[in-house]
């Protein structure tokens, strides 16, 4: 096992792409992080560099304090799950899984117990014999992930292994990863763009944007804390609403967010750090989730909004909604399944101030409040 | 009443294409008296593939054919999918590169046999199977290069990475992953340089001698003063499109294998 740490990693393609700048992040020995963002972020590649099978423009990356840069792949120590699985199509199963045992020279005892040991532990002893091309999209999920298991890697590199599953599937392998995670208590790296995933599976997520990193931190933290609108609006189904508005002082020394003739009251703990942005323009963020039916939740405002359109997903209802004098902002709010409105009509929601953010309006950065306290049944189980 | 007549149509585009061949097949099974007559079959006779295999040596020939174009092609494939694997991964030599290899496909024949017959002249290789091997294996290479480059190109990167970190060097990932999952298109490939060596005259005319022709050189040498002997003529064309027969319905498997393989995933 070991921590994987990366120093000012740059990767400039010869083209003058940039795709990582300046990336500072420390692994520690057995953590599993995830690597959350849109395509052409910069994670993949990030990956790939750990790995060694792309080079470095700048930068360090040391695994298990040894710097690694111009180390081959064959002597990081580290097994890689491709998207595509890459299982080699000539090979049997019990064959792609022995390959790198045996590329190391392990004896044949050795490598029969090993590829048993890890096709038990994923299920595939019934499918040894058989080639990738005759197994399902699941099954070749596994055995690129047994493949990696047999080699007992110092780390393992997840390059979203899950994005070919369908919804069932991906939901049990996810649990699956967590477990097995959990029995190896190996140095994992999970790159994604599914923000389920990185929610649920990680201790850690590391949001990355055009080739650098955002935000990094415990997923909950960085639901509840975003840095900025980017990771606000990415990390969350629907998006974070995001609302030009304007922070208005009273003379009582109370702040509220004014978007057009609505006033939405600042609870008291925000007041002293927003202070300095009073009668500036500002973006507000309202997740979807803070809104609800009736009011008797506390520090709950009413909001009226003309209903554009209802989803109904069976658990809940998404209310899609405009706000502002001339009907012109479109807010989410995620609902109970009883909630109902007719297309057009004038619905009244509550939003809970106390999850509320303030993004500066020019840098989209966050304007900087007292934290929430976290509420993590990962933590407590 | 569509449907019959397409298949109609399509029957009559079968004759038109196979009507030359079966004629051809035909004349080569009638006495070389009889091969001009108008009849569909005017008699049975093997008289002709008698006469090549005893007085025109055809044997020979068919040998000489056999040796040069099995050994030009394993001679060139190594270095081919060699060639095309570094265009294909590596970018080697960038556009250029690869636009001078297939340009030397642009050339005239004519104008690379004279330097060639030099070449193998001051080697004392002319009138010689190895010379021959050496030339048509040259002129191989290009051409299996670029077919291969093209099936390189489809094989996901993401094998020779997960060889690569379970612990093969970068040719160990050439060698244990791409060339065992590429053997369709090298064999595909392999089948076409076979068939181009076959049916190359201008270079066999020029550099083999008269025990080292080949079948096409064979071939234009019933043209006799006499008059073309049709029903030999028929008989070696018979005989010499036989193995090129068997070829394609063997690359056809492989080339639709070869079609199908990007899904590896």
């Amino acid at each position: 096992m070991a921590s994987i740490e990366l120093s000012k990693v740059s990767k400039i393609y010869p083209n003058g792409a940039i795709g990582v700048h300046d990336l500072d992040l420390k692994i520690e020995d057995g953590e599993f992080v995830i690597f959350l963002g849109p395509s052409g972020c910069g994670k993949s590649t990030t990956l790939r560099m750990i790995a060694g099978l792309e080079s470095l423009s700048a930068g360090e990356i040391r695994i298990g304090g040894k710097v690694v840069n111009t180390m081959a792949p064959r002597d990081r120590n580290i097994a890689v799950v491709f998207q595509s699985y890459a299982l080699y199509p000539h090979m049997t199963v019990w064959q792609n899984m022995a390959f790198g045992i045996k590329m190391r020279g392990v004896s044949a005892g050795e490598i029969e117990k090993k590829v048993s040991d890890a096709s038990t532990l994923l299920g595939l002893n019934e499918l040894l014999g058989r080639k990738p091309a005759a197994l399902s999209g699941g099954q070749r999920q596994r055995v690129a992930l047994g493949r990696a298991i047999v080699r007992e890697p110092q780390a393992f590199l997840l390059d979203e292994p899950l994005s070919n599953l369908d919804a069932q599937l991906r939901a049990e392998m996810r649990l699956e990863l967590v477990k097995l995670h959990r029995r190896l208590g190996r140095t994992t790296i999970h790159v994604t763009h599914d923000q389920i995933e990185a929610m649920t599976m990680g201790d850690r997520i590391c949001i990355m944007r055009e080739g650098r990193l955002i935000q990094a931190g415990a997923p909950l933290d960085v639901y509840a804390n975003p840095a900025d609108t980017f990771v606000a609006r990415f990390l969350a189904s629907p998006p974070m609403n995001l609302i030009p508005a304007t922070l208005e002082a009273h003379g009582n020394g109370a702040l509220s967010v004014r978007i057009g003739t609505l006033a939405l009251p600042v609870p008291d703990q925000y007041v002293s750090s927003y202070r300095t942005y009073a009668g500036k323009p500002v973006l507000f963020g309202a997740r979807s989730e803070d809104f609800y039916e009736t009011g008797q939740q506390p520090f709950c405002h009413p909001v009226t909004m003309k209903a554009v359109a209802v989803e109904s997903l069976g658990a809940e209802n998404i209310l899609i909604g405009l706000l502002g004098e001339s009907n012109s902002i479109e807010v989410t709010a995620r609902l109970t399944r009883y909630f109902s409105a007719a297309i057009g009509s004038i619905a009244t929601l509550f939003l809970d101030m106390r999850p509320m953010h303030l993004f500066d309006s020019e840098t989209n950065k966050v304007i900087a409040r007292p934290k929430l306290p976290v509420i993590s049944s990962r933590a407590a189980a | 009443m569509q449907k019959i007549g397409i298949h109609l149509g399509l029957i009559l585009a079968c004759i038109v294409i196979l009507l030359p061949p079966f004629w051809v097949l035909r004349t080569s099974l009638v006495p070389e008296s009889l091969a001009y007559s108008a009849e569909f079959f005017p008699g049975f006779s093997t008289e002709n593939y008698t006469a090549l295999f005893g007085k025109n040596h055809f044997g020979t020939y068919y040998l000489n054919s056999i040796i040069v174009s099995s050994l030009s092609v394993a001679l060139a494939l190594p270095f081919a999918a060699t060639t095309g694997y570094a265009f294909a991964r590596f970018k080697t030599g960038g556009r250029l590169a690869r636009f001078i290899v297939l340009a030397t496909q642009m050339l005239p024949p004519v104008a690379l046999v004279l330097p060639a017959f030099s070449i193998l002249h001051s080697a004392g290789l002319t009138n010689s199977l190895t010379g021959l091997t050496l030339v048509y294996a040259a002129l191989n290479l290009p051409f299996l290069a670029w077919i291969l480059m093209g099936f390189f190109e489809g094989i996901p990167i993401d094998l020779e990475w997960a060889a690569m970190t379970d612990g093969t060097t970068a040719w160990g990932a050439f060698w244990r992953i791409v060339l065992p999952v590429s053997l369709p298109g090298i064999a595909a490939a392999g089948v076409l340089g076979f068939i181009l060596s076959w049916n190359e005259f201008l270079f066999a005319l020029v550099l083999s001698g008269p025990k080292t022709s080949t079948i096409p050189v064979a071939l234009a040498a019933l043209q006799t003063s006499n008059g073309v002997q049709i029903g030999k003529v028929s008989a070696g064309v018979v005989l010499a499109i036989l193995p090129l027969v068997l070829a394609s319905r063997f690359i056809q498997r492989f080339i639709i294998q070869g079609l199908t393989f990007g899904s590896v995933k």
